[in-house]
């Protein structure tokens, strides 16, 4: 038996408090696709994802208009490409990159993730031409998203390909150019990369996972947000500890929605169910917003000292309460801070109380990374790889997943404002000091070992 | 029937005990001050119908109470069978006026959908009062369930409420463990 109170109260979340399924992602495995000559290869690729995503759409919509709850992305993820192509010539993953953005058009989802490679160790020849083609893939398609993973806390950081991904944000920034760099909001360089993530830009399938399986993304800041004004609002003195108490409620809830959904969304498809991923995501809308919860924390402005320890208790309790939630959390399950898609991150990046090193070290207690944010467009490669290298750094050594998501504006220096539209949002361009100062470092190049801590067995 | 204060209860339970009567099945609630109950009872050995009538009636005219008794036949101990159905839950939001409910009903009605669970408050939501229906209801699977909510949103957005229909589970999701 229902209560008025909770039908009420849920009612409420939906409609004013930005409840919704953040991301239905679809994995789709292509290693049955693998073929030596690009034109079989496409012709499988456009016939499987079609014929295993053909009604995602339809059933997300119809899931949602059951139970009231918006699914705001639908999106697919596929085996990395790397190793789908790895027979082909370079020029031919160029092919292959139109066809996943022609058939994700033609299915409905504004994402394909999984133009991916991993070379935590090493390059393959695969590996190689598809970070070569990152440039011209990223400028030329509409629906594909890119990640590359250079570090894990087994193999260490490749440093070689630190390098390569400092080049090719600054070529994709370039070939973007008009539309402020945007193709780089595209690609995520990862430490630790999730199998099951079903974020944009870094979804893919992972090698281990099923033929065919959907993990969400549950709702973002703004429940979490107005559970805290409200107790803050009702005059009782509350700890820290109450606050965390709240946000861990609040947590358990909306991880309910996304399982339910999922698993529906799951059995209507007929492929697996496989987790649902924890993570706070902003939206560039006031009231869903990470910065707002850590000024609802007491702190004027994210970024201000206090910022680490607020965004540390915020992430472990939206973990506490979503995996008292759900048996099948995954992906990358943290708080987000993606500047440029967070307004209120936004704003303070502006005002000059967030600062990339502050960014950095918040990155250290939560997910996902140094997340969509603007940097002027003449900082050098070399820096952006010396960047990239600190954050896997911090992701390696700390056993947890790390990125960076970049955006070199070209043209556009700090004061100026980058913007990207839609969930991308708009951002004010973070100062990038110390630059050219790294070269010599990055340039030796090779592995940075794996930690002693790598060693559990 | 009647205005609700303490008492009310065992004094009913007290007539249908006097009266070898076991209750079977009982709902009471109270609405704005005025208290209902319905009773379902067994007769054991020794009851007698009109013997439980007269009680009741005195115990009627004593407390002020509207009491009617009726005997069931064997087949309205079954609840509605609807068949095959999935529940969902319409919550009606708005400024109260005459003619809401009958809105609402005649569209469900007409679509052959059962309401299990029926009711209207108002409820204070933040700094803002509002006007709140909550119906329960069965819909048959075979019924396309999006037919429904579009008629029913349709009639709301006509004489300006907002109405909603979502599966029960998202309600249990979000609140029950």
């Amino acid at each position: 038996m229902l209560s008025s109170e909770e039908i009420i109260r849920t009612i409420e979340m939906l409609k004013n408090e930005n409840l919704d399924v953040r991301t239905v992602t679809l994995g789709i495995s292509l290693r049955d696709c693998v073929s030596s000559k690009a034109e079989e290869l496409c012709s499988k690729i456009r016939a499987k994802i079609k014929r295993v995503a053909g009604e995602m759409v339809a059933v997300c919509d119809r899931i949602s208009d059951k139970y009231g709850i918006p699914i705001v992305n639908k999106r697919l993820a596929v085996t990395p490409i790397a190793a789908v192509a790895e027979g082909l010539d370079r020029g031919e993953y160029i092919t292959v990159a139109r066809t996943l953005d022609q058939v994700a058009g033609e299915v409905g989802v504004n994402f394909i993730g999984g133009y991916s490679a991993l070379v935590q160790k090493g390059f393959t020849t695969g590996d190689r031409n598809l970070i070569a083609t990152l440039p011209a893939v990223l400028s030329s398609t509409a629906h594909i998203c890119a990640s590359v993973n250079v570090a894990s806390t087994q193999a260490g950081i490749n440093m070689d390909a630190v390098s390569l991904m400092g080049q090719a944000i600054k070529e994709i920034s370039i070939a973007t150019a008009e539309q402020d760099g945007f193709g780089c909001a595209k690609l995520v360089v990862f430490a630790n990369m999730p199998e099951d993530n079903p974020f944009m830009a870094g979804a893919y399938l992972g090698y281990g996972e099923p033929e065919a399986v959907i993990n969400v993304g549950v709702s973002g800041p703004g429940v979490v947000k107005r559970e805290l004004e409200r107790a803050l609002q009702s005059g009782t003195k509350l700890t820290l500890g109450d606050l965390s108490e709240i946000i861990k409620k609040t947590s358990f809830r909306v991880t309910r929605v996304g399982e339910l959904i999922a698993r529906e969304v799951a059995e209507l498809l007929g492929v697996s169910f496989g987790i649902v991923d924890l993570s706070l995501a902003p939206t560039p809308t006031v009231g869903d917003s990470v910065g707002e919860i850590i000024q609802c924390l007491g702190l004027t402005a994210i970024g201000v000292p206090g910022s680490t320890a607020a965004l540390a208790l915020l992430n472990d309790a939206v973990k506490k309460g979503g995996a008292f939630a759900s048996s099948s959390v995954g992906g990358l399950s943290g708080a987000f801070i993606p500047v440029s898609e967070d307004l209120n991150l936004s704003e303070a990046v502006a005002n000059g109380s967030l600062s990339l090193e502050k960014l950095e070290a918040m990155t250290a207690v939560c997910s996902v990374g140094l997340d969509m944010i603007a940097i002027p467009g003449d900082v050098d490669a070399g820096t952006i790889a010396a960047i990239i290298a600190d954050e896997m750094a911090i992701g390696v050594f700390n056993h947890k997943t790390t990125a960076v998501r970049l955006i070199p504006v070209p043209g556009k220096g700090v004061g100026d404002k980058a913007v990207f539209g839609g969930l991308f949002g708009e951002a004010h361009i973070v100062e990038v000091r110390n630059v050219a100062c790294s070269h010599a470092f990055v340039g030796f190049g090779g592995r940075i070992p794996a930690p002693i801590t790598s060693i559990r067995n | 029937m009647g205005y609700d204060r303490p008492g009310i209860v065992a004094a009913v339970a007290k007539v249908l005990f006097d009266n070898s009567c076991n209750i079977e099945a009982l709902s009471q609630t109270v609405l704005m001050g005025q208290f209902a109950m319905i009773v379902v009872v067994a007769p054991l050995a020794g009851s007698s119908a009109g013997t439980l009538q007269a009680g009741l009636e005195t115990l009627a005219a004593q407390m002020k109470l509207a009491i009617h008794m009726r005997t069931l036949n064997p087949t309205e101990h079954q609840a509605f069978d609807v068949g095959n159905a999935e529940p969902f839950v319409i919550t009606v939001r708005g400024e109260d006026r005459p003619g809401l409910v009958l809105a609402i009903t005649t569209i469900l009605a007409e679509q052959g959908v059962n309401i299990t669970c029926l009711g209207a408050e108002v409820v204070p939501v933040d700094q803002r009062l509002d006007y709140i229906q909550i119906y329960e209801v069965d819909i048959p699977n075979d019924m396309d369930f999006s037919r429904i909510q579009k008629a029913l949103r349709e009639k709301g957005a006509a004489i300006g409420v907002t109405v909603d229909m979502q599966h029960r589970n998202i309600f249990r999701a979000i609140n029950q463990i």
